[in-house]
């Protein structure tokens, strides 16, 4: 590296080992990584390529590059440049929510049982999250943060992992609606599968219901008795006519077909998160166009299990098959994103992603369902996902091909902020 | 009548050509050759052969030809009966009892429904080919059901039996009236007695006409022309009771007790609708007048008893007394294991109550078929209705009947023989597994 | 016709059969199928005092002796339920008909029979199908399910199906010990909460391998009370005593393979004679059974695969291949209100490879040996009580009909409460 941007490297580095999320590097924010092998994301890969990071933006990419004058410029002979990380549904920075085991009693779908649509994952944002700083450092720029519990949790956000407060993260939001199977706990409505399923379909066409009415009752409020104020509708509504992409949850192959037709019954779009029996249903999403939402955490034994339990043949095949999943919906053409599912640590999320790699999943699919897939799902394409432009620079800096195993992430920029990596952050550090 | 043991057997063990099982099943001409034709409806036919296309019965009659590519299947010394229908089955679902609310019209088995699940596939190898998957009993009316076919190795859409009239479940006494919730701060709910049970269904359908009306006001106000009307909310708890009074809607209703029946039946004649079915109607014998003036079917049990006090004077004679007093009864299972044997609760209304070997047959074919609205389509070896059969190597109402194959519209789904090789190889498979998986598991360790 | 209740030379007792001790009864013309030799033809039982006297083709009938004319019909020996809980439940679901289960993990002293209700409606029920005796046995919910909670329940007591008092009906009262084996289960179902509960395997295992260690406690108790000449009575440990000593058998109820060889090695290490019940995984481990030569009473054969990969008739061809394998199979309803069913479960075996013969043997004979009353019962012999069913045909087929029985020799009515209200409601215009 050159002189005179090595010790802004340790500085920020120091930084960046140090400092909670909020907190950005203090320095430039015009950079040129010259040299580099650049793999846009977009299609393109440049085997020796200059990309020019100028005020939190990409402003420029190619092999022929001028370097403006005034960029700190990064030698990248010898580094990889992807397009930075996207966890496609996590948690991560959200506020914790309360344990569903106290919601309240519910008698029926009046009660709005699980059903927190208006609950938005940006204005609930807390940055003391460790994983903030594990994921970026891993080279993920971005997650997909949503509330977690209930039937309709809530309304999903794109954020990028760094910021000084929590507005800063915000990329987009609302990008979609979460919804779970889960029955209620306390016995209440809705007790069973099908009554999860049931409530579903009946708050959303109260829902369509509601801007009908709410319409009809704004254009003319005379002579009409008042529409009863529903906070959990609009949102519901809102999902309906502007197409955010509900998530709703599905592994097994009858499962996610059961979650598209739910979702096509109730006018939304469709988004499937879980996928470990994907591989099944990979032309069923095709032909369908639904795009899905494949969990990092593969299907493993309980390490506490009887050893003499005779496990059902469906569920080794589950778990021996899962991580072929990826390369099915690949081959496909299904558009795809990946999550990490409660696992905890960037680490495990590179081994499940080579163990996808090892049953067939190409490099290239790979990366594009960590970045331009989530980004194009969760309609954030045309700002970041690929190394183009006029976008989000959202960009990693690798020492090698980045799913091999002894690849190091050496450098993280998100918003065109620098995080250099140190090689001693190991927990959660490079992959 | 002394009845021997094997005195079925015409000691013919037939060689069966290797036919294409389990999921892999395909349509395709096919002739069941030589097999003791058990009709059901048109008595019986001795070495008869069944000529099967496109999934349906197109020929009945002895020797026939056999075209070209068909397959044969040699029931010589068989018994071919109509494919076994279940009406009231719960299996193949992934819940089944919404059981929070009193009224849980809203919830359908339809949308739970596992293929996956083993017991499709064993009832196949006792016979079945239909059940009527039903709703728990948990509440006075419970969810809208699903009639499937057994379509082994078919996603959950491909198992429903399309065109079957929808249905729904009613339940009466002790299960609905036992009381869910008071404990932890869960209320207890509503109702507690067969007098809340009626109550409940009263109060539903009271609603159910209020809501229909509000919708036929709707309706009518716009063919008026009337401008900025907004429709009334979809309710969808009421639209299926306002599908029952309409005629659209079965009811399949648990019940017990003689009284409760009665109180069913007058119930549904206030709102003007039929109930389909009664199911389980253990008293049904004592109140079989009256269930066949109202026009219901009963589904019970062979010989369950004393599981329960309503179910104390549950007798054996049951369905063939109903019988006698002119109900269209059938045989159902209430359990995955039962339905595997569906035959042997038939055979045994040989026994108590005297019926004749046909009528025994009906209660699991034919009758339920009826009570389905679906016996245009099954429930009988007829020409014209869908290739489902049960081949047994001996008639079916014996204890030794052992079912050697299965087929839903002229598909093979179970083949004794193969399953054997089945067998075979889901353990192979499972020693593949367990060796694949390994390494994961020491890498984790 | 079914309705054969044209017993007009038969004296009937609702529910009880009377003494017969003056009584002499022939039965003429019927093939009788004695399982001890072979069938028949046309023979002749004599029956004096309760208990065969004659049997054979040519036996004269003894002038004034009551004759049943079994021409057309055959005659075997009476049907016994080697686990049932006759007498025990009347309605499974209230309580407080049900009298199977008793509080406490460890009740050795208890004796099915001090709780048998001879009014108990099933009892005729169960008799109109042929069953003739049952053991009842402690344990179990009284309802569907076949098992029950973990423990030594008690003693099991061997009954006729007919009496006024249990004294009357009582043919052995302690024929064995009942033992619920502990198992490993980590997924349980919580009524409380209606949902399924999962335990960690290391937990189970050591709330298991405790249970264990504390039937051996008992066992060693039991033994130390039998040796000691002077001691204070501890009704537990003398009950128990009988079994450390050979007095009574163990019956010990495993289902999962694991358990099975766990309480066979308890059984040898302790030295005691096992009996296994239900043994739902037998037939995983029949050549250790074979070998330990341990019978088994098999729960009913028409139940699910325990696993859902398990072959869809693995419990339909269990008992055909434990015979195979040279244990001895007997079979049981497990049942009060479904014992009735008990020859269709032995035919169910039957139809899937088990000899006939061995499968009618295991309702009869092979149980009678087991309990140790084979000089009373089992089998149609000179000198054993005339336990008998007349029927119109193999007795293991469904629509066969039981046309006469008889228990200590006493035609016995085949009346019943499902045949009252038959035709009491019959009768209704």
């Amino acid at each position: 590296m050159k002189t005179n941007v090595l010790r802004l490297c340790i500085a920020s580095a120091l930084i960046a080992a140090t400092s909670a999320a909020g907190e950005r590097p203090k320095g430039p924010d015009r950079y040129a990584i010259t040299g580099a092998r650049i793999v846009t994301g977009s299609g393109q890969v440049i085997e020796q390529g200059t990309l020019v990071l100028e005020h939190g933006l990409i402003t420029a990419v190619g092999a022929s590059v001028e370097v403006p004058d005034g960029v700190w410029v990064i030698d990248g002979s010898g580094k990889v440049v992807y397009p930075g990380l996207v966890d496609a549904l996590s948690d991560i920075a959200l506020e914790k929510s309360e344990a569903s085991g106290d919601a309240p009693f519910s008698r029926g779908p009046l009660d709005r049982p699980g059903t927190t649509s208006w609950a938005a994952a940006a204005d609930a944002l807390v940055l003391d999250d460790d994983r903030v700083e594990a994921w970026r450092n891993a080279g993920f720029t971005s997650t997909v943060s949503s509330p977690s519990t209930g039937i309709v949790s809530g309304q999903a956000a794109f954020l990028n992992l760094a910021g000084e407060r929590d507005e800063d993260l915000v990329v987009a939001t609302p990008v979609a609606l979460r919804v779970n199977f889960e029955p209620n706990a306390n016995r209440s409505f809705p007790g069973s599968l099908m009554g999860v399923l049931a409530y579903i379909r009946q708050v959303f066409a109260d829902a369509s219901h509601y801007r009908v009415s709410q319409t009809a009752y704004a254009r003319e409020p005379r002579g009409k008795r008042r529409p009863r104020y529903d906070r959990a509708l609009a949102p519901l509504a809102e999902a309906q006519v502007d197409g955010w992409p509900v998530l709703m949850p599905g592994h097994w192959e009858h499962e996610i077909e059961r979650a598209v037709r739910l979702g096509r019954e109730i006018g939304v779009r469709p988004v499937v998160y879980g996928l470990h029996e994907g591989h099944r249903a990979a032309e069923f999403l095709a032909s369908e166009n639904v795009a899905v939402l494949v969990s990092l955490k593969w299907p493993e034994a309980d390490e506490d299990r009887d050893p003499e339990a005779e496990e059902p043949l469906r569920v080794l095949r589950m778990r021996e098959q899962a991580p072929k999943t990826p390369a099915a919906l690949a081959k496909a053409g299904v558009m795809f994103g990946f999550y990490s599912d409660g696992l905890e640590s960037p680490k495990e999320i590179f081994a499940s992603l080579r163990k996808a790699i090892d049953r067939g999943l190409t490099h290239e699919s790979a990366l594009h369902a960590l970045t331009l897939g989530p980004a194009t799902i969760f309609g954030v394409d045309d700002r970041l996902g690929s190394l183009e432009a006029g976008k989000i620079a959202n960009v990693i800096v690798a020492d090698g091909a980045l799913f091999d195993e002894d690849t190091r992430i050496e450098t993280v920029f998100v918003d065109g902020a620098k995080y250099e990596i140190r090689k001693s952050t190991d927990e959660g550090g490079a992959p | 009548m002394n009845v021997k043991r094997f005195v079925w057997t015409a000691g013919l063990v037939a060689s069966v050509r290797v036919i294409a099982g389990g999921g892999a099943a395909v349509a395709q001409t096919m002739v069941i050759r030589g097999g003791t034709i058990l009709t059901v409806t048109n008595g019986t036919m001795v070495n008869g052969d069944i000529l099967v296309e496109d999934g349906k019965i197109v020929e009945i009659g002895t020797n026939l030809s056999v075209p070209e590519g068909a397959l044969v299947i040699d029931a010589r010394g068989q018994f071919v009966m109509p494919g076994i229908i279940d009406a009231h089955s719960h299996i193949a679902a992934e819940s089944i009892n919404e059981g929070s609310v009193a009224v849980s019209s809203m919830t359908g088995i339809e949308d739970v429904l596992d293929p996956t699940d083993i017991n499709i596939y064993r009832e196949l190898a006792g016979g079945v080919t239909t059940s009527n998957i039903l709703h728990g009993s948990a509440n006075p009316i419970g969810g809208k059901n699903a009639v499937i076919k057994h379509r082994w190795g078919s996603d959950a859409e491909g198992l429903l039996f399309k065109g079957a009239l929808p249905g729904i479940k009613f339940a009466l006494g002790e299960n609905p009236k036992r009381s869910r919730g008071g404990r932890r701060g869960v209320p207890r709910r509503y109702p507690a007695t067969r007098m809340g049970v009626i109550d409940v269904i009263r109060e539903a359908f009271t609603k159910a006409r209020a809501y229909r009306k509000e919708w036929q006001d709707y309706e009518a106000q716009k063919a008026h022309g009337q401008a900025d009307l907004v429709p009334p909310r979809r309710d969808f708890e009421l639209e299926p009771l306002v599908e029952i009074m309409e005629g659209k809607r079965l009811v399949h209703a648990h019940c017990y007790r003689a009284d409760e029946i009665l109180q069913l039946l007058r119930v549904a004649e206030e709102f003007d609708f039929r109930i389909a079915t009664l199911q389980h109607v253990l008293e049904g014998y004592k109140v079989a007048k009256e269930i066949a003036e109202h026009g219901a079917g009963a589904s019970t049990f062979s010989d369950w008893w004393a599981y329960k006090m309503e179910a104390y004077d549950a007798i054996p004679y049951n369905a063939a007394l109903m019988t006698e007093k002119g109900v269209l009864v059938s045989l159902n299972s209430d359990s995955a294991e039962e339905a595997r044997h569906l035959n042997q609760e038939a055979a045994k209304t040989l026994k108590w109550g005297g019926l004749s070997e046909e009528q025994a047959l009906a209660l699991i074919t034919i009758n339920p078929a009826k009570q389905l609205r679906i016996d245009d389509r099954v429930g009988s070896i007829e020409v014209g209705k869908d290739a489902d059969f049960a081949i047994f190597d001996t008639h079916p109402l014996s204890v030794y009947a052992v079912p050697q194959k299965t087929i839903v519209d002229g598909k093979v789904y179970f083949d004794r023989e193969e399953d054997a090789e089945r067998q075979k190889a889901l353990v192979e498979e499972r020693a593949e597994l367990l060796e694949k998986l390994k390494p994961a598991t020491e890498e984790k360790q | 016709m079914i309705l054969t209740r044209t017993l007009t030379i038969l004296v009937l007792f609702s529910g009880a059969a009377a003494s017969a001790q003056d009584d002499v009864i022939a039965i003429t013309g019927g093939k009788i199928v004695t399982l001890a030799g072979e069938p028949i033809e046309n023979g002749t039982i004599i029956i004096r005092n309760g208990r065969i006297a004659e049997v054979g083709a040519n036996v004269a009938v003894p002038a004034g002796a009551e004759v049943i004319d079994a021409s057309g019909l055959e005659v075997y020996p009476g049907m016994m339920d080697a686990v049932s809980r006759l007498g025990l439940t009347e309605i499974s679901s209230t309580a407080a008909t049900v009298d199977t289960t008793e509080l406490g993990d460890y009740n050795p002293q208890l004796t099915a029979a001090t709780a048998v209700h001879p009014s108990s409606e099933h009892i005729p029920v169960a008799r109109a199908n042929g069953i003739t005796h049952a053991v009842t046995a402690p344990g179990g919910s009284g309802g569907f399910g076949v098992g029950g909670p973990y423990g030594i329940h008690g003693q099991a007591s061997l009954i006729n199906l007919a009496g006024w008092t249990v004294e009357e009906m009582a043919v052995k009262m302690s024929v064995g010990m009942v033992l619920h084996w502990p198992t490993i289960q980590t997924s349980t179902f919580d009524f409380s909460t209606f949902s399924r509960v999962e335990k960690k395997f290391s937990e189970v295992k050591e709330q298991y391998e405790d249970r264990v260690a504390e039937l051996e406690d008992w066992m060693d108790a039991a033994r130390r009370y039998a040796g000691e000449s002077e001691k204070e009575t501890d009704l537990k440990l003398e009950a128990l005593a009988k079994v450390v000593e050979g007095e009574l058998p163990m019956m010990i109820m495993a289902d999962d393979a694991r358990d099975i060889k766990r309480a066979v090695q308890f059984a040898e290490e302790q030295g005691i004679k096992m009996i296994l019940l239900s043994g739902r995984d037998a037939w995983k481990e029949k050549a250790l059974l074979a070998e330990k030569n341990i019978p088994v009473i098999l729960g009913p054969t028409l139940r699910l695969p325990r696993t859902e990969d398990e072959a869809y008739d693995k419990p339909l061809t269990a008992a055909s291949e434990l015979q195979a394998a040279g244990v001895r199979v007997i079979f049981a309803s497990f049942s009060s209100a479904n014992s009735r069913l008990l020859p269709y479960e032995v035919g169910n075996a039957v139809a899937r490879g088990l000899p006939w013969e061995e499968g009618l043997k295991g309702i009869t004979l092979y149980p009678a040996e087991l309990f140790g009353v084979s000089d009373e019962l089992g089998s149609i012999e000179e000198g054993k009580r005339a336990n008998l069913i007349i029927t119109d045909g193999d007795p293991l087929e469904i629509r066969t009909e039981i046309k006469h029985l008889l228990i200590d020799g006493v035609p016995t009515s085949l009346d019943n409460r499902h045949l009252e209200l038959y035709e009491k409601y019959r009768a209704r215009q």
